[in-house]
């Protein structure tokens, strides 16, 4: 064989090989808070290149942390991700302390996976004296230290503002995502006698939603102010006779999607459900929405909900009308970004 | 009966609770209540029940006279009311609007009668039904081109993330320069960076608080106080500007008003303390005590100087559980001392472990402590401490309020 010949072939192996190892999925070490042991577990079965690590979460007698990595010497060199719940200011602190470690133990890259960003939904800029609690976090987050891998990746998903995406500053890359694929795949399921269509309970979720949802007709409606009371009422669309299912980001009391669905039945809904990505419910709201099977007829068939807020998934566990769609291969998609 | 409320005092700032025995003869009540604070208008009304007269309330604007130390020993003589020589007519280098988490209200109050040049504002804190903060800062058009200070206090998680919401928000409303006083810098002591996988949650807060945006006047300073760990002034970036105070200077005055203190040594229960403190108190006799392993136990001895007969004040910076004092108190009455006395700066006491101290009733110095001095820089256990023998509670009031004016 000519020195040539063999030249080319070598080079046409190396290039294969580099081919091979591009298509080859990066290994990743996940930890997690406590709250979302469930969700990490799930994560950690969609792939086997994602491997489960712990950290022990104790408290000293005055209430602040006493933490451990384990075996924080074998993710040197490795790809390390955490996946954080903020479910109450009471837990963001012994969270960020093990984010802002984590990236200096000689990881090739970090990863915070943050499913639900809370503090947006509430506040109103309006006057100077409103303090930003969602600037606040963002500034938080911002401030994770960079790592071998350069900035911290934060996969987000359905963040409520969508200007909450420029508070972010350069040291970290947002990464925004959505559980909306996991509605259209769980809708395609349904019956194809019912007739679909999407509403939106107000301009903001047809902002944030619409594009997404082009395949389906849409419903939109607005509240309107009549004397002292916020009424909702109709905007656009016409739901006779449809299986009508709300979208929004998230639920907290759950009043716009009760309001929202008394007026789309009184214009003829033949059957209403609703989508959250994030169901926060404080205080057990979600209750407003259980079937009570006391003969009355059922609001909402179906209550979407996906699994970014674990402690309603633990306290809501079957109960009808809720199904909750797991963003678990979601995340393991996007750990491989 | 009992003294009720706390008072502020001189220059000293100490804020002495009388203590009361049995056998006084002229148990008074002091009653301090501030009022409107924006008329800064101090109103103090002293009864003395030994002849049943009739009351006597002293009205006095803070620009005059602040209240001054009260003497619990002298049960015959009214109150005295030096005015503060330093404090009256001076002028303000700078006019300061003090901001205050909730749980540092008592404390603000204090600091702003202390001063003419300090002024009280009020933050709205609520929450949403989610838990997350709700908050409000009130008239802060008003504060633009002003001096802004935060008093903080960070006693647990939780309450951490409103407070830290509000110190990112101040320095961005056009003030002309922010401080933030943390009396206490928490976190700091339990931890041991020993292994590879211990998380630093002392410089994760350091970082957050290195985080504070620069306002016009440059970058934040950061008043605290006794910080536990000498390194931990190294946690701080260039963006934030350390202050370290220390609550010693407390503990000499009131050392020097007790009638015996000519009897006192000072006690360090480890050569941490030690450092920390010795150059302060240099006049004093020092004894140091160290813990020693035997075999599985760890026991603590004296490693130098001598408690016979002394009034010992142990002094140390903070106290949790009070293991650590109360073994040193121990080895302190074995070694002869004939009265034992503490003082942290900050009292955390979790689990409500102040309960552990016993006030010394028969001269039995193992048996209890003379007094048992705290400063202000953790209101929840004032709160509970206050007019409990042996705890007295040294303001840091007059501290800060100076600090304040740097």
């Amino acid at each position: 064989m000519s020195e040539n010949a063999a030249n080319s072939i070598m080079e046409t192996k190396i290039c294969k090989d580099a081919i091979v190892s591009e298509l080859q999925k990066k290994k990743v070490h996940l930890f997690y808070c406590l709250e979302c042991e469930e969700l990490a577990r799930n994560i950690a079965a969609e792939s086997d290149h994602i491997t489960l690590q712990s950290i022990n979460w104790r408290s000293f007698a005055d209430g602040f942390p006493n933490l451990f990595i384990n075996n924080a010497h074998e993710i040197r060199g490795q790809h390390v991700a955490f996946l954080a719940s903020f479910s109450s200011p009471a837990v963001i602190f012994e969270q960020i302390s093990v984010i802002y470690l984590l990236p200096r133990l000689f990881v090739a890259s970090f990863t915070l996976v943050l499913p639900f960003f809370p503090t947006g939904s509430f506040e109103r800029m309006e006057e100077e004296g409103d303090v930003a609690t969602a600037f606040t976090m963002a500034r938080i987050v911002s401030n994770i230290p960079i790592s071998r891998g350069g900035p911290t990746s934060v996969v987000i998903y359905d963040i409520h503002a969508l200007q909450e995406r420029f508070y972010f500053a350069d040291q970290v890359l947002p990464l925004f995502e959505t559980g909306i694929p996991l509605l259209t795949k769980r809708l395609q399921q349904l019956p194809e006698s019912e007739k679909i269509i999407v509403a939106f309970p107000d301009d903001g979720a047809w902002k944030r939603f619409h594009k997404l949802l082009d395949q389906y007709s849409t419903v939109v409606c607005t509240k309107v102010r009549e004397g002292d009371k916020r009424i909702v009422r109709l905007k656009e669309g016409n739901p006779s006779g449809c299986h009508v299912v709300i979208v929004d980001d998230l639920v907290q009391s759950g009043g716009t999607l009760i309001e929202c669905q008394k007026v789309l039945a009184a214009h003829g809904a033949a059957k209403v459900s609703a989508y959250v990505t994030h169901g926060v419910f404080p205080n057990s709201s979600w209750d407003r929405f259980t079937h009570k099977n006391n003969g009355v007829e059922e609001a909402f068939a179906y209550f979407w909900i996906t699994d970014s807020c674990p402690q309603t998934v633990k306290a809501i566990g079957n109960k009808a009308p809720f199904e909750v769609l797991s963003l678990a291969g979601s995340i393991a998609d996007a750990l491989q970004i | 009966m009992a003294a009720v409320s706390p008072v502020t005092a001189t220059t000293a700032a100490s804020l002495t609770l009388p203590q009361l025995t049995s056998s006084s003869s002229s148990p008074f009540t002091l009653n301090f209540k501030t009022d409107t604070l924006s008329s800064r208008c101090v109103r103090c009304g002293v009864r003395s029940l030994e002849n049943q007269s009739g009351h006597r309330s002293l009205d006095f604007l803070s620009s005059g006279d602040p209240i001054s130390l009260i003497n619990p020993n002298s049960s015959s003589s009214p109150i005295s009311m030096a005015a503060s020589a330093s404090e009256s007519g001076a002028k303000c280098s700078k006019r300061v609007c003090l901001f205050h988490s909730d749980e540092t209200r008592d404390l603000a109050e204090r600091i702003v009668s202390q001063s003419d040049c300090i002024e009280l504002r009020s933050i709205n804190w609520k929450k949403f039904d989610d838990g997350f903060p709700n908050l409000f800062i009130q008239n802060a058009q008003g504060i633009r081109g002003q001096h802004v200070a935060f008093l903080a206090s960070f006693s647990s998680p939780a309450v951490i993330f409103e407070q830290l919401s509000v110190i990112y928000a101040l320095p961005k409303l056009f003030v002309s320069s922010f401080t933030l006083v943390l009396p206490f810098f928490p976190t700091g002591t339990s931890e041991r960076m020993e292994d590879e996988g211990d998380v630093a949650t002392a410089f994760t807060l350091a970082r957050i608080l290195s985080n504070i945006p620069t306002s016009r006047g440059g970058p934040t300073s950061l008043v605290t106080f006794d910080i536990h760990a000498l390194q931990e002034r190294f946690y701080f970036g260039d963006t934030i500007l350390p202050c370290f105070e220390s609550g010693i200077p407390l503990l000499k005055n009131r050392l020097q008003a007790l009638p015996d203190s000519d009897n006192i040594s000072i006690a360090f229960p480890d050569d941490g303390a030690w450092k920390r403190f010795h150059k302060q108190l240099q006049h004093y006799p020092t004894i140091v005590c160290n813990k020693v392993r035997m075999g599985d136990k760890r026991i603590v001895r004296i490693k130098e100087g001598d408690a016979e007969g002394r009034h010992v004040v142990i002094v140390d910076d903070l106290v949790q559980s009070g293991g650590t004092l109360i073994e040193c108190q121990k080895v302190l009455a074995a070694h002869g001392a004939a009265k034992i006395s503490a003082y942290v700066t900050h009292g955390i006491f979790p689990k409500s472990s102040w309960k552990r101290f016993k006030l010394d009733t028969k001269g039995d110095p193992a048996e209890g402590l003379s007094y048992f001095w705290i400063t202000d820089s953790c209101g929840l256990t004032v709160k509970e401490v206050m007019n409990k023998p042996p705890f007295e509670v040294l303001s840091l009031a007059g501290t800060i309020a100076s600090a304040l004016q740097v």
